[in-house]
């Protein structure tokens, strides 16, 4: 029985990948065997089009909730996408061979329940990609660590790859390098990691695919496998393999797969990849000098744009630098007895020659050469799943393609109508935008963030920060469960959110959220979800609230071209319900007060921006908050301020009331509490009115000294937020009442207290109100 | 040879550097005495046949190997650090290894002239016969170009601006002219600078960029965790030790624990284990300074007590490492006593008392 040929590797190896090659054409295979589901087998003719660039990931996904994915990402320099790329060119027959995605996902769920951990989605992805690698866990970690102690540098063991395995000098150097290496790492972790089950699993299933090609007639000396080295000992005696009775009893979770760009950036930042896993961008350079058969390629690129990321941040580097550091890095690589510098060798050059001495002063630069910002790109219509398939149609309707980068960027929108252009579409592209995006939002997709308008209620004006990630991307194949297309899928969610929402605020949150995304049916069902609602009993604040949430669609909603006529009479019941609990509500200590004075500044300007709003309930309900003795003054004195301000209440009637209210017997901290509630709104009117400084006047005279502590307090309190101009108006006032010169008395009431006088007010902060 | 206080390194480690020289099997550079390689091992320690190399800098091994790469390549090597981070003692190691030879040093202070950089002459021979070869007095830098050899700088930034930018041209031109004799003086292979400078105490000088350009920084850390930091005091105190007659019983694991425990959590500004932040101190807790502290404890229990550390001489090094220049050193010291110290339990209570009698 003759044997296949194996290729070891490690996944993302740029040497691995360049010396495939040639083994490849050396061997001239008939087939091709790649690690990998097997089911994903229908994309290798989309990894293969011309227009899909690396990095990408094959992504499989449960059909149903909750999401389980896994990802198989390529880069450029992977071994399997290059193997994949040979078949294609030279019309060789590729398959991949590993258990179907479906079995790793029902896999994975069973471990998750075993261990009883309640991972949330990402910890899914991570923990499976782990136990897809070949690196990463408890044993084999353990192992890469002593590897990290003998090699007696830090990161041993990455390093000592790329100085052994990475530079071997051909393929058949790399072919035994990798299988020695993975041999012996099988051989110290065999059976100790954790999911050494799985992997007996995986080759048993990996074996039967290839004694399936050598029973379907293909020599066994022609099929190259390419698989992760420390597989080889398990796969080479394949005729003891998994059988069909074996096969049908292995868990399966339904699932889907599509293919997706992937970033350097999140290669990167997976945790359980080997070579390359952390500097994504230095491997490519790695497999760049590879190609062009140039070994120092990579270190001279890699310092040139080390240099140039620093000089176009406006920090100089001399060539000379340069040339320092190249040569630092290749003395280094000397004393490791390397004739081509790692990259711990030439960043460590870098930071000295470069940094001067420092990591800090070029972590950017080394951010950006090391891993770099290269997203991957597909060709429209390759395999997405509906909603992403959307997704980028919408983009490009939308002409928002260029924001898909992995650099941020702004994007300011103007809803109003363009009338410079003719069609419609056009007129309002900025709109659709925003319903766009405003969707995304609510699916929580990542890709656009919105932030906050400079200018207020400037409801015409939305500024989003956009940046396309391949988390984004996950979150929406995530999505794809809710809904084919965004707006479905939107929509979906929204009503999930009404049917859980626990009270009034958060469905009018979700009507309006419906409106920035344009979705009539979703605020429809959302407003009749809330008249079921608000029949119950509600707090006049979360009416309030509610009220103001509405105000605002109604108000603006015409930008958004939808009709919000229908939320008006909700709208004017909730108000109306407001009204008739204001005066209960009223009686509350100073803390709720603060609550309440929010809720009528809310409720009084919907009433002012909507004529339809029962106004005259409303003003009753200030008159009688306002002249009743029994509720919290301040809350009193703010409806008279309202009222005022309204010119609902005359010279004469707040004469009175002044007089009432700061009469004395009144206890002080009620009376002063008043006028602070009235010294909320309005100041102007307050001002301008000679009357009242004279019965504040009188009444502080008739105060006995202990009264007129505590009236102070609350005064003080009540003036602190004054300006200075508007104390000079007020000192105007008092020395005409006194008959002195206004500006002397402005100069004693503006003037910083002297240290006698703060010690005084001072001693007022221990004041004991219980007297 | 018995009087003298300290020897330079190479003569204290002279079997060291012997049996690196005889073992050496690498290629080494011209004007070195023994290999990179052999260098690293010297300053790391290792095994060289039966001899054992004594590790002479502890952690941060990467840093040695960069240093060490950077004199390969004839590019000046500047350590840079807070005190006490065993930048002069790299210095010297480092050309002990590569030369046999640590004294060629300019000595860097305030007071440095360029003369002592460069050259200067010998006034009497001058007055009487002229500028000839014979009246000048070649400075340890000119010296170490004649010979190809390694030059020490120390305490550059201590030197006026201007003094240190006669480095300049040396450095980059790698020779140095002579006008009163019309001739100039080429820097032999193997010539290079090592210099040292602090960024931490006052009274420094900010080097000029043009001079920061020619040399290759690297920047020596305090170390890396308390088991290095331990194993470093505890072999200087076994050296020093040997060599002051100090009549002392070595201090025991636990007093060098607390003290490295001690220094660097006030060091950090923070409990060993994070969870509690401290008030730093002003003056500078180095490792140097926890070694000399050990030391001084051993003095006084040499001279004055029993043979072995007590809490009462710790208390005293301690008092005087900690509170150094003003009172709010005292309160950081009594809030670092009272807050961490006393509640760290029954190990800990004797030298607590100790310090707070001292520091009352």
């Amino acid at each position: 029985m003759g044997q296949p040929n194996f290729w070891g590797v490690r996944h993302l190896s740029p040497a691995g990948a360049y010396h495939l090659l040639h083994y490849l054409d050396e061997i001239k295979p008939r087939l091709v065997l790649v690690e990998g589901p097997s089911d994903f087998n229908s994309q290798l003719k989309n990894i293969t089009m011309p227009e899909t660039q690396p990095p990408i990931a094959i992504l499989a996904y449960t059909s149903e909730a909750p999401v389980r994915t896994i990802l198989y990402p390529f880069a450029e320099y992977s071994p399997e996408y290059q193997a994949i790329m040979w078949c294609h060119k030279n019309k060789v027959e590729c398959r991949f061979m590993d258990l179907p995605s479906e079995v790793f996902l029902a896999l994975s769920a069973n471990a998750e329940a075993k261990a009883n951990e309640d991972f949330n989605g990402d910890d899914n992805v991570d923990d499976i990609e782990e136990s897809h690698s070949d690196e990463g866990e408890e044993g084999r970690a353990g192992v890469y660590r002593r590897l990290d102690e003998i090699s007696g540098e830090d990161g041993g063991s990455e390093t000592f790859w790329e100085r052994v395995i990475e530079r071997s000098a051909d393929s058949e150097a790399y072919r035994e390098g990798a299988y020695e290496f993975g041999r012996q790492l099988r051989e110290l972790t065999e059976g100790v990691d954790s999911d050494w089950e799985e992997t007996k699993l995986r080759e048993a299933y990996m074996r039967r695919k290839i004694s399936d090609a050598v029973a379907g007639g293909i020599e066994p000396e022609r099929i190259v496998v390419v698989t992760g080295a420390y597989h080889v000992e398990g796969l080479r005696d394949y005729c003891s393999c998994m059988s069909d009775a074996d096969i049908a009893k292995l868990p399966r979770l339904e699932a889907n797969h599509t293919l997706m760009p992937y970033s350097y950036y999140r290669l990167s930042s997976r945790s359980g990849y080997g070579a390359g896993n952390r500097a994504p961008a230095y491997y490519e350079l790695l497999w760049e000098s590879l190609c062009r058969k140039e070994p120092h390629f990579a270190a001279y690129s890699y310092l040139s744009r080390i240099a140039g990321y620093q000089r176009s941040t406006g920090n100089p580097v001399s060539s000379a630098d340069v040339i320092e550091a190249v040569r630092l890095a290749d003395s280094l690589a000397g004393m490791h007895d390397s004739k081509i510098p790692a990259l711990r060798d030439i960043r460590d050059a870098a930071i000295t020659c470069i940094g001067g001495g420092s990591l800090a002063a070029i972590n950017l630069a080394v951010a950006d050469t090391e891993i770099g910002t290269r997203i991957g790109s597909l060709p429209d219509g390759v395999s997405r799943t509906s909603i992403q398939e959307d997704f980028y149609r919408l983009l490009k309707d939308l002409k928002l393609e260029r924001y898909r980068d992995i650099s941020a960027q702004d994007l300011s929108l103007d809803l109003r109508e363009n009338r410079n252009v003719k069609s419609e579409r056009a007129a309002f592209l900025d709109l659709y935008r925003s319903f766009f995006l405003n969707q995304l939002s609510v699916l929580g997709v990542s890709f656009a963030k919105k932030q906050a308008t400079k200018q207020d209620n400037a409801t015409w004006a939305e500024n989003w920060v956009l940046r396309w990630s391949p988390e984004a991307e996950i979150e929406l194949v995530e999505a794809a469960l809710k809904g084919d297309t965004i707006a479905q899928a939107a929509s979906f969610c929204m009503k999930e959110r009404v049917e859980a929402a626990p009270n009034m605020g958060e469905i009018a949150r979700v009507i309006e959220e419906a409106f920035d995304c344009g979705m009539a049916g979703a605020v429809s069902y959302a407003t009749s979800a809330l008249q079921a609602m608000s029949v119950d009993a509600a707090s006049v604040e979360e009416l309030a609230n509610t009220v103001q949430r509405l105000s605002v669609v109604v108000q603006y909603g015409n930008i958004r071209r939808l009709d919000s006529s229908p939320l008006i009479p909700i709208m004017t019941r909730m108000f109306y319900r407001a009204c008739l609990l204001l005066p209960g509500a009223c009686v509350c200590d100073d803390g709720g007060a603060r609550v309440i004075i929010g809720a009528i500044e809310k409720l009084n300007s919907a009433a002012l921006a909507h004529d339809v709003l029962d106004q005259e309930a409303w003003i009753s309900a200030l008159d009688e908050t306002a002249y009743r003795d029994d509720l919290n003054t301040k809350l009193s004195g703010f409806a008279a301020a309202i009222l005022l301000e309204r010119g609902v209440m005359d010279s004469s009637r707040l004469k009175l009331e002044v007089q009432r209210r700061l009469s004395k017997g009144v206890p002080a901290d009620l009376g002063a509490g008043w006028f602070e509630g009235l010294a909320m709104k309005n100041r102007y009117a307050l001002i301008a009115r000679l009357s009242l400084w004279e019965n504040l006047d009188a009444y502080l005279a008739g105060l006995d000294d202990e009264e007129f502590k505590r009236a102070l307090v609350f005064l003080r309190r009540a003036f602190a937020d004054f300006t200075s101009q508007e104390k000079d108006e007020i000192a105007e006032n008092l020395g005409e009442i006194w008959g002195l010169n206004g500006q002397q008395v402005s100069e004693t009431v503006n003037a910083v207290l002297d240290d006698a006088e703060s010690q005084m007010v001072e001693s007022l902060d221990d004041f004991d109100f219980d007297l | 040879m018995e009087q003298i206080l300290r020897l330079p390194a190479e003569k204290l480690f002279q079997n060291e550097i012997d049996a690196l020289i005889a073992a050496e099997k690498d290629p080494i550079p011209t004007g070195w005495k023994m290999s990179p390689k052999s260098v690293r091992t010297y300053i790391c320690g290792g095994r060289v046949g039966n001899t054992i190399i004594t590790p002479k800098y502890i952690g941060h091994e990467r840093l040695v190997e960069i240093a060490i790469a950077t004199l390969v390549t004839d590019r000046a090597l500047l350590l840079i650090g807070e005190p006490g981070t065993a930048k002069s003692w790299l210095s010297e190691h480092l050309t002990a290894a590569i030369n046999g030879d640590s004294t060629k040093v300019v000595q860097g202070t305030a007071g440095t002239t360029e003369e002592q950089i460069r050259y200067s002459w010998n006034y009497a021979m001058l007055i009487a016969n002229g500028p000839s070869p014979e009246a000048m007095l070649k400075s340890p830098i000119f010296n170490a170009m004649e010979s190809g050899s390694i030059a020490r700088f120390e305490e550059i930034s201590r030197c006026a601006s201007e003094v240190q930018d006669a480095l300049i041209s040396i450095l980059s031109e790698k020779r140095i002219a002579v006008p009163e004799l019309a001739t100039e003086v080429a820097a032999k292979k193997g010539f290079s600078v090592i210099a040292t400078a602090n960024t931490r105490d006052k009274g420094v000088n900010e080097m000029s960029a043009a001079l920061k350009r020619r040399f290759n920084i690297v920047v020596l850390p305090a170390p890396a965790d308390i088991d290095s930091e331990m194993e470093i005091v505890r072999t200087r105190i076994e050296q020093l030790a040997g060599g002051l007659d100090l009549n002392a019983a070595l201090p025991t694991a636990e007093v060098v624990e607390k003290v490295c425990t001690i220094f660097r959590e006030l060091r950090s500004g923070e409990t060993l284990d994070h969870s509690q932040k401290i008030k730093s101190t002003s003056g500078v807790l180095s490792t140097a300074e926890a070694i000399s502290l050990l030391c001084n404890s051993m003095a006084l229990a040499g001279s004055f007590g029993g043979g072995t550390i007590t809490d009462e001489d710790l208390a005293a090094g301690l008092q005087g490492a900690v509170v150094k220049e003003d009172e709010k050193d005292s309160v950081a010291w009594k809030e670092y006593l009272e807050n961490i110290m006393k509640k760290r339990g029954s190990r800990w209570t004797g030298l607590y008392k100790a310090c707070r009698e001292l520091n009352s």
